[in-house]
Protein backbone atom coordinates (compact mmCIF):
# COMPACT_ATOMS: atom_id res chain seq x y z
CA UNK A 1 0.00 0.00 0.00
CA UNK A 2 1.23 3.46 -1.22
CA UNK A 3 2.33 5.52 2.24
CA UNK A 4 0.20 8.29 1.12
CA UNK A 5 -3.19 6.05 1.06
CA UNK A 6 -4.32 8.27 3.79
CA UNK A 7 -4.61 11.17 1.76
CA UNK A 8 -5.93 9.98 -1.03
CA UNK A 9 -9.78 10.10 0.54
CA UNK A 10 -11.57 12.74 2.96
CA UNK A 11 -12.63 9.33 4.92
CA UNK A 12 -9.02 7.69 5.53
CA UNK A 13 -7.72 11.43 6.30
CA UNK A 14 -10.27 11.87 9.08
CA UNK A 15 -9.58 8.51 10.02
CA UNK A 16 -5.85 9.44 10.40
CA UNK A 17 -6.39 12.13 11.96
CA UNK A 18 -8.92 10.69 14.86
CA UNK A 19 -5.61 8.07 15.72
CA UNK A 20 -3.61 11.54 15.57
CA UNK A 21 -5.66 12.86 18.35
CA UNK A 22 -3.72 10.48 21.20
CA UNK A 23 -0.82 12.89 20.55
CA UNK A 24 -1.73 16.57 21.35
CA UNK A 25 -3.80 14.80 24.55
CA UNK A 26 -0.66 13.06 25.80
CA UNK A 27 1.39 16.02 25.05
CA UNK A 28 -1.56 18.43 27.26
CA UNK A 29 -1.94 15.58 29.93
CA UNK A 30 2.04 16.07 30.46
CA UNK A 31 1.52 19.47 31.01
CA UNK A 32 -1.05 19.08 33.48
CA UNK A 33 1.56 16.28 35.03
CA UNK A 34 4.16 18.80 35.55
CA UNK A 35 1.89 21.56 37.14
CA UNK A 36 1.16 19.14 39.87
CA UNK A 37 4.92 18.47 40.08
CA UNK A 38 5.35 22.58 40.77
CA UNK A 39 3.19 22.36 43.59
CA UNK A 40 6.25 20.37 45.39
CA UNK A 41 8.37 22.62 45.87
CA UNK A 42 6.54 25.20 47.79
CA UNK A 43 4.53 28.24 47.09
CA UNK A 44 7.64 30.50 46.23
CA UNK A 45 8.45 28.05 43.41
CA UNK A 46 5.13 27.83 42.00
CA UNK A 47 4.17 29.16 38.95
CA UNK A 48 0.83 27.88 36.62
CA UNK A 49 1.40 27.64 33.24
CA UNK A 50 0.06 31.34 31.79
CA UNK A 51 1.99 32.09 28.56
CA UNK A 52 0.09 32.95 25.41
CA UNK A 53 1.73 29.89 23.91
CA UNK A 54 0.46 27.40 26.24
CA UNK A 55 -3.12 28.91 25.61
CA UNK A 56 -2.70 28.65 21.87
CA UNK A 57 -1.15 25.01 22.53
CA UNK A 58 -4.21 24.40 24.62
CA UNK A 59 -6.74 25.84 22.05
CA UNK A 60 -5.29 23.18 19.56
CA UNK A 61 -5.79 20.69 22.03
CA UNK A 62 -9.43 21.18 23.03
CA UNK A 63 -10.55 21.27 19.12
CA UNK A 64 -8.72 17.01 19.01
CA UNK A 65 -9.95 16.56 22.77
CA UNK A 66 -13.55 17.42 21.14
CA UNK A 67 -12.92 15.48 17.83
CA UNK A 68 -11.89 11.82 19.90
CA UNK A 69 -14.65 12.88 22.43
CA UNK A 70 -17.41 13.38 19.45
CA UNK A 71 -15.75 10.57 17.25
CA UNK A 72 -14.91 7.90 20.44
CA UNK A 73 -18.68 8.25 22.29
CA UNK A 74 -20.45 8.32 19.09
CA UNK A 75 -18.88 4.79 18.67
CA UNK A 76 -21.02 3.69 21.72
CA UNK A 77 -23.87 3.34 19.86
CA UNK A 78 -22.03 0.50 17.52
CA UNK A 79 -20.17 -0.85 20.02
CA UNK A 80 -22.34 -1.42 23.23
CA UNK A 81 -25.55 -3.59 23.22
CA UNK A 82 -28.29 -3.82 26.02
CA UNK A 83 -31.28 -5.72 26.58
CA UNK A 84 -33.93 -3.71 29.12
CA UNK A 85 -36.54 -5.60 29.61
CA UNK A 86 -35.69 -8.22 26.53
CA UNK A 87 -35.93 -5.11 23.99
CA UNK A 88 -32.73 -4.15 23.00
CA UNK A 89 -31.69 -0.21 23.95
CA UNK A 90 -31.60 1.93 20.51
CA UNK A 91 -28.16 2.78 19.50
CA UNK A 92 -29.23 6.41 19.34
CA UNK A 93 -30.50 6.49 23.24
CA UNK A 94 -26.71 4.84 24.08
CA UNK A 95 -24.64 7.17 22.22
CA UNK A 96 -27.04 10.03 23.73
CA UNK A 97 -26.66 8.38 27.00
CA UNK A 98 -22.68 9.16 26.56
CA UNK A 99 -23.04 12.45 25.65
CA UNK A 100 -25.06 13.10 28.96
CA UNK A 101 -22.45 11.54 30.70
CA UNK A 102 -19.82 13.16 29.39
CA UNK A 103 -21.78 16.63 29.86
CA UNK A 104 -22.42 15.60 33.47
CA UNK A 105 -18.91 14.69 34.32
CA UNK A 106 -17.85 18.12 32.62
CA UNK A 107 -20.29 20.13 34.74
CA UNK A 108 -18.92 18.89 37.93
CA UNK A 109 -15.04 19.10 36.92
CA UNK A 110 -15.80 22.38 36.02
CA UNK A 111 -17.46 23.08 39.45
CA UNK A 112 -14.72 21.98 41.45
CA UNK A 113 -11.89 23.38 39.37
CA UNK A 114 -13.78 27.16 39.80
CA UNK A 115 -15.65 26.31 43.19
CA UNK A 116 -12.58 25.93 44.76
CA UNK A 117 -10.21 28.54 43.39
CA UNK A 118 -9.99 32.27 45.23
CA UNK B 1 -16.41 -35.54 16.42
CA UNK B 2 -13.58 -33.38 14.51
CA UNK B 3 -10.34 -33.34 15.15
CA UNK B 4 -10.74 -29.58 16.21
CA UNK B 5 -13.30 -30.05 19.02
CA UNK B 6 -10.57 -31.75 21.36
CA UNK B 7 -8.57 -28.79 21.05
CA UNK B 8 -8.89 -26.50 24.06
CA UNK B 9 -9.01 -23.32 23.74
CA UNK B 10 -7.22 -20.78 26.04
CA UNK B 11 -9.30 -17.63 26.75
CA UNK B 12 -7.51 -14.54 25.24
CA UNK B 13 -7.17 -12.37 28.34
CA UNK B 14 -4.29 -10.45 27.20
CA UNK B 15 -6.43 -9.50 24.52
CA UNK B 16 -9.25 -8.87 26.66
CA UNK B 17 -7.18 -7.03 28.92
CA UNK B 18 -5.52 -5.04 25.60
CA UNK B 19 -9.15 -3.91 24.57
CA UNK B 20 -10.78 -3.51 28.32
CA UNK B 21 -8.15 -0.89 28.72
CA UNK B 22 -7.69 0.55 24.74
CA UNK B 23 -12.23 1.38 25.52
CA UNK B 24 -12.05 2.28 29.17
CA UNK B 25 -9.07 4.77 28.60
CA UNK B 26 -10.98 5.96 25.11
CA UNK B 27 -14.15 6.84 27.30
CA UNK B 28 -12.25 8.35 30.37
CA UNK B 29 -10.30 10.16 27.62
CA UNK B 30 -13.72 11.60 26.02
CA UNK B 31 -15.53 12.26 29.36
CA UNK B 32 -12.67 13.98 31.04
CA UNK B 33 -9.94 15.79 29.30
CA UNK B 34 -11.89 18.47 26.92
CA UNK B 35 -12.87 20.58 30.22
CA UNK B 36 -9.58 20.43 32.33
CA UNK B 37 -8.41 21.64 28.89
CA UNK B 38 -10.70 24.06 28.53
CA UNK B 39 -10.75 25.21 31.77
CA UNK B 40 -7.25 25.21 32.79
CA UNK B 41 -5.46 25.37 30.10
CA UNK B 42 -7.48 28.15 28.42
CA UNK B 43 -10.04 30.26 30.49
CA UNK B 44 -7.59 30.22 34.13
CA UNK B 45 -4.85 31.66 32.03
CA UNK B 46 -6.99 33.68 30.53
CA UNK B 47 -8.18 35.34 33.89
CA UNK B 48 -11.78 33.97 32.46
CA UNK B 49 -12.65 32.36 35.46
CA UNK B 50 -10.97 31.68 38.98
CA UNK B 51 -9.23 28.60 38.62
CA UNK B 52 -7.97 26.38 41.33
CA UNK B 53 -4.23 25.73 39.87
CA UNK B 54 -3.94 29.38 39.10
CA UNK B 55 -2.46 29.53 43.32
CA UNK B 56 -0.28 27.20 45.73
CA UNK B 57 -2.32 27.28 48.55
CA UNK B 58 -5.80 26.52 46.70
CA UNK B 59 -3.85 24.04 44.73
CA UNK B 60 -2.31 22.06 47.04
CA UNK B 61 -4.94 22.21 49.18
CA UNK B 62 -7.25 20.21 45.83
CA UNK B 63 -4.56 18.11 45.38
CA UNK B 64 -4.33 16.71 49.38
CA UNK B 65 -7.39 15.57 48.94
CA UNK B 66 -7.64 11.36 48.21
CA UNK B 67 -10.32 11.48 45.94
CA UNK B 68 -8.65 13.89 43.51
CA UNK B 69 -5.23 11.72 43.79
CA UNK B 70 -7.01 8.94 42.74
CA UNK B 71 -8.83 10.95 40.03
CA UNK B 72 -5.60 12.22 38.88
CA UNK B 73 -4.22 9.00 38.62
CA UNK B 74 -7.28 7.21 36.89
CA UNK B 75 -7.14 10.51 34.44
CA UNK B 76 -3.54 9.87 33.43
CA UNK B 77 -3.42 5.69 33.85
CA UNK B 78 -6.27 4.48 31.58
CA UNK B 79 -5.97 7.29 28.86
CA UNK B 80 -2.12 6.83 27.99
CA UNK B 81 -3.01 3.35 27.55
CA UNK B 82 -5.24 4.59 24.99
CA UNK B 83 -2.75 6.76 23.75
CA UNK B 84 -0.32 3.90 23.48
CA UNK B 85 -2.64 1.59 21.89
CA UNK B 86 -3.62 4.24 18.99
CA UNK B 87 -0.18 6.03 18.35
CA UNK B 88 1.28 2.51 17.69
CA UNK B 89 -1.49 1.52 15.52
CA UNK B 90 -0.87 5.54 13.75
CA UNK B 91 1.99 3.99 13.07
CA UNK B 92 1.09 0.58 11.77
CA UNK B 93 -0.88 2.88 9.50
CA UNK B 94 0.99 4.63 8.18
CA UNK B 95 3.76 2.30 7.06
CA UNK B 96 5.74 1.82 9.84
CA UNK B 97 6.04 -2.38 10.37
CA UNK B 98 8.45 -2.27 12.86
CA UNK B 99 5.63 -0.56 15.58
CA UNK B 100 3.89 -3.89 15.11
CA UNK B 101 7.31 -5.87 17.15
CA UNK B 102 7.25 -7.02 20.61
CA UNK B 103 10.25 -3.84 21.50
CA UNK B 104 7.93 -1.22 19.80
CA UNK B 105 4.56 -2.71 22.48
CA UNK B 106 7.13 -2.73 25.19
CA UNK B 107 7.75 1.27 24.47
CA UNK B 108 4.75 2.19 24.00
CA UNK B 109 3.19 0.27 26.66
CA UNK B 110 6.10 -0.10 28.68
CA UNK B 111 6.64 4.22 28.43
CA UNK B 112 1.97 4.20 29.50
CA UNK B 113 3.04 2.26 32.68
CA UNK B 114 6.12 4.43 33.50
CA UNK B 115 4.07 7.81 33.15
CA UNK B 116 1.41 6.24 35.16
CA UNK B 117 3.90 5.12 37.91
CA UNK B 118 5.28 9.04 37.64
CA UNK B 119 1.68 10.22 37.85
CA UNK B 120 1.59 7.38 41.07
CA UNK B 121 5.01 9.32 42.63
CA UNK B 122 3.39 12.94 41.96
CA UNK B 123 0.29 12.48 43.81
CA UNK B 124 1.54 10.43 46.80
CA UNK B 125 4.59 13.30 47.50
CA UNK B 126 3.35 15.89 46.52
CA UNK B 127 0.67 17.13 48.85
CA UNK B 128 -0.05 15.03 52.36
CA UNK B 129 -3.26 13.18 52.02
CA UNK B 130 -6.25 15.72 53.73
CA UNK B 131 -9.76 15.41 53.95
Amino acid sequence: MPRNWWIRRRHYFTYILREFTALPLALWLLWFLVEVQRAQNGPKSYFPHSSTGFVIFSVICLGFALYHSITFLSLAGVILHFKVLDRPVPSQLVVLSMFGIWAVASAVIAFVLIYFAR
Amino acid sequence: MSEHSHVRRKPAFDHLFYWFMFAQGGVLAAILIPVHILVQGILGPLGIVRVVDRHYDTWINVLSNPLVKLYILVLIAFPFFHFAHRLRYLLVDLGVKQAKSLPAQAVFYGGAVVITLVALYLVLTTAPIQF
